[in-house]
This record gives structure tokens, sequence and C-alpha cells, in this order.
């Protein structure tokens, strides 16, 4: 899903036949651009809710769009990540082949699905944005060990507060601070 | 029985918060006049003998305490004890504010640099907030079963948040208070579900009293030495008003090695921010923190050699001015030394 202008094949017929892996990930980002024809996209969002692989894609996915339209502070790996995936993206110097019967039943679904994605991001803790749901798991164990780390000081500040109240539950993220020097 | 009418009572009192009318057409008063509400409010606080149950709501979590106060001149002898989950008391008198927490058979005992708690939520030096929160008078309501006008007290600015106090129509304790956010929405409420104002709460038995005594090892905090950071703005109205080293607590009983910190307290009378000075082990990227109900607010960063952790129940641009302000004194001892 760039915002480069390409043009992409979704089966391609003249080519040598792309790695199995390639392929899916070609149907995910033709899948989220709304590219791919009805039967295809069937296929590929009942693949989403069973395959690691699949949701891996679809996150990096969203995350370099989200990343490029500036909606969310990218992790530490992000420029591997956008190279790689440029790299991986086939440029084929043709007239892109355009769907012309969409139901909008496919939009509904793609949007349903990159709606449940979204959502599955949003309720993880905050630091979690832009990593890949399958990468989630050791994610929240950090988050348990940040809330664990900041009990001491919401304790020793609960002194100042009109608490008789346990420590509320916290979420963190990473801080973008503008230190004026 | 009792238990029972205590029961309905403080379910009366938990309905209430949830079903207390929308405020319409809250009456702005001028400076003079804020200043002089807010002043009645702080002093009836301390200076009225009551005892009664208040329930404490936030978020979804809930929280029943009994308090009792008796006024001792200019300050205030009050007890407060936990009537639900893990017992919890807290004794402020004259000379201090102690934590006593039973938990698993043992008793532990912790000194609180602070003695504010419901309904003392005002500073003595009430009047001096007007510069910072307008009042407005809105309607009449019933609490605990006794009549009370509903003050607002609203942040003049987004450094902090809002209160609405409602004060007893005859004595000015606040019944009910609940603290707002800049979208007036209930980030955590207090109210009485029972209250007796007036007469002379029960005194408590010499053997009660003895338990409060202080372990002498107990004592936690010390001055701070020499200052290695400095803050170079704060929000309007806020300054430090205490700044002191101390062990923090380890209410979690985790891997936390127990260390000293300095511990800053920022506040402009209502709202206090807390600032955690420790050396930094390893390199700390900015860390931002909130709670479920977005209460409180949090980040941690690095400053020179320290690591500087900062929270307190304040909106995110006081955190975050608080937090951009911090700088390394140029005349640290710390840095003089990493120059030779």
């Amino acid at each position: 899903m760039k915002h480069i202008e390409t043009t992409r094949q979704t089966m391609p017929t003249t080519q040598a036949q792309p790695a199995h892996e390639d392929m899916l990930a070609l149907n995910l980002s033709a899948l989220i651009d709304g590219e791919l024809p009805d039967n295809l996209a069937n296929q590929t969002l009942k693949r989403i809710g069973n395959d690691a692989v699949a949701q891996a894609h679809i996150a990096d996915f969203l995350t370099i769009g989200d990343a490029m339209r500036g909606l969310s502070t990218p992790p530490g790996d992000f420029t591997d990540r956008v190279m790689l995936a440029l790299k991986n993206e086939p440029v084929i110097l043709a007239p892109m082949h355009k769907a012309s019967n969409r139901r909008p039943v496919l939009w509904l679904a793609a949007a349903a699905m990159t709606a449940i994605t979204w959502g599955l991001w949003q309720s993880s803790p905050n630091h979690d944005v832009n990593v890949p749901l399958a990468a989630l798991k050791p994610a929240d164990t950090q988050s348990a060990q940040r809330n664990t780390d900041s009990l001491p000081y919401l304790a020793a500040h609960q002194d100042f507060t009109q608490a008789v109240v346990s420590a509320p539950e916290m979420h963190f993220s990473n801080a973008s601070l503008e230190i004026r020097q | 029985m009792m238990l029972r009418r205590k029961f309905l009572s403080i379910a009366g009192a938990i309905a209430g918060i949830f079903l207390a009318p929308p405020l319409t057409a809250a009456e702005l008063l001028s400076p003079a006049d804020a200043a002089n509400w807010l002043q009645k409010i702080s002093d009836a606080s301390r200076r009225m003998a009551y005892e009664g149950v208040f329930v404490v709501q936030h978020g979804s979590a809930m929280q029943t305490l009994s308090v009792t106060n008796r006024p001792t001149g200019s300050t205030k002898d009050s007890h407060l004890s936990a009537l639900d989950g893990n017992q919890r008391e807290i004794r402020c008198t004259q000379s201090g504010s102690l934590l006593r927490v039973t938990e698993g058979g043992q008793v532990k005992t912790e000194k609180r640099l602070n003695n504010r708690h419901f309904p003392d939520l005002l500073p003595p030096n009430a009047a001096a907030l007007a510069n910072w929160y307008s009042v407005k008078l809105g309607e009449w309501a019933r609490i605990a079963g006794l009549e009370c006008r509903q003050v607002e007290i609203v942040p003049k600015d987004a450094y902090r948040w809002g209160y609405v106090i409602c004060a007893d129509k005859d004595s000015s304790l606040p019944l009910k208070a609940v603290m707002i956010n800049e979208a007036g929405t209930p980030l955590m409420q207090y109210a009485f579900a029972e209250i007796r104002i007036g007469g002379s709460p029960k005194a408590e038995t010499q053997t009660s009293l003895d338990t409060w005594r202080m372990p002498a090892q107990a004592a936690t905090t010390r001055p701070i030495g020499t200052e290695t950071i400095s803050v170079s703005h704060l929000p309007p109205g806020f300054s430090r008003v205490a700044a002191v080293r101390r062990t923090l607590p380890n209410p979690s009983g985790g891997l936390r090695k127990p260390g000293e910190v300095e511990h800053w307290v920022f506040s402009d009378g209502l709202t206090y921010i807390s600032l955690f000075l420790e050396p930094a082990t390893h390199p700390i990227s900015s860390v931002r923190g909130q709670s479920k109900q977005g209460m409180i607010n949090m980040v941690t960063r690095q400053v020179g050699p320290m690591q500087a952790t900062i929270l307190g129940d304040a909106p995110w641009a006081t955190i975050e001015a608080v937090a951009t302000g911090l700088e390394t004194r140029s005349d640290s001892p710390d840095l003089r030394g990493a120059a030779k």
C-alpha cells in the first residue's frame, strides 16, 4: 500500500509465478487498495482470519500506510521495513487491470477487516501501535512490566492526592517531547 | 440490621452519584465572591467536627470509607478507614499523616507526606485558587439527606482539571466532590452516604491510639542535598511545595530494588504533580503513561545523568510542561565531576 505511483498486476500471466508468500503479500496489498477481484478477495479475507503470516503482512501494510500519512510514530525498524516492502513490490510497466464488476459487499468486507484490524490495534496498549499483530504477545509483557514499574511512583504520589484508593492500571506509549534548550 | 441500613444508605448515595441532575445555568461569581466561597468550603472541612461514611468512585472502581474529624485549633485530627478490600487506615494529626495497611496478617505503617483527603480537598489558603479557577454557583441538591449547593470550580486554562463540589447548606462542608476533565467527563467522585456534622465524634481509646505509634525505622524521608536538576518553567500558578529524599513504597512486591529517589511536588493548591529523580542506570527513552480512566498522566525521560518520572492527576499539558521544563544545572556537582 504505497503512495508512490506504480501499477500492479494482481494475477501475472507473463511473468514467472511469484513465490507463495509474495503472492499472499500482493493479494493483501491489493485487497487493502480495493483492487482485488471478488473471488480472490473472499479467499484472502478468509485466510486473514486463520493465518498469522497474513495478519502480520496486513499489519505491516497498514503501519506503512499510516506512517506515510503521518498518523503515527513509526517504530525503530520502520525504514528497513519500508525499503524491504519497496524492494519486493513488483513494478510492471503495463496498464493496471481494473476489476470492473466490483460488488459493494467486497468494499464492506475490506472496510470491516480494516476496521477490525485497526480496532485490535487500538485496544492493545498504545506502545504496541505500529507493531505487527503477530508481535503483540511479547509487547503485552512489556506493558505489564511497565505497569509494575510505575506502581511505586503512583503509590508515592498518593500522598498528595485525595486517595485511599489503589493505583490505577496504566497504559504506556512512546512520548515525543519538544525540549526547549 | 445496622449493617443493612448502612448498605442501603450507601447504595442510595451511589445511585445519587450516577443520577445527579446535570448542572444548568450556573451563576458565575466575581473573583472576590469566588475566593469567599472557596475559603468557606476549605475552612469547613478542617474546622467542623463530623463523622460519616463516603463512597469514592473512579472508572469502574468503587471504595467505601469511614471518616471521623475532630478539629484541633487551626488543624485537624482525622481518621479514615477503608470499609472494603484490604484494611487501610489513614490518621492525620498535627504531627503528620500515617498510613496503616493490614495485609496477610501483617501490619505495615508508612508516613505520608501530606494529609489531604475528602472532604478536605481545598488548601488552607483556598482564596488564592480564584486566580486560576472561576467559581460558579449551581443548583441545590440533596446528598446523604442534607441540602447542599453545587459549586463549580472551573479551570481558567488547560493546565488543570475542574471540580464540582456540593457544599452543605448550613456548614459549607463538601458532601460530594466530582473531579472533571476538560470535556466535563467525571474522572473521580466522592459522596457521603451518611454523615453527622457537629457534636463530639466518638473518641478513640488509648489502645487504639497506641497502635498508631510510628516505628523509629519507618521515617523514610530526609531533605534533598545538592540539586542536580532545575525546572526552567512551570505551568502558571504552580510552585514547588515539597522536595524530599525518600524510599519508594513497593506495593506490588515486584523486582524493583529499594532505592532512594528525590520526590519533588508542584501544586497550584488543588492539582498536585510529582517529580521523581533518580540516577539513570541505562539510556531512557521518553515514555508516556495514562491511567485507564485518563485520570493520571505520567511521563518518564532522561535529564542529564538522571531519570525523571513526572506524574499527577492533571491534564497531559501540565505533565508535559513540567517534563520539558527540566534541565541539568550548569553548576551541578555531577556535571563538574564529569567534565574533569
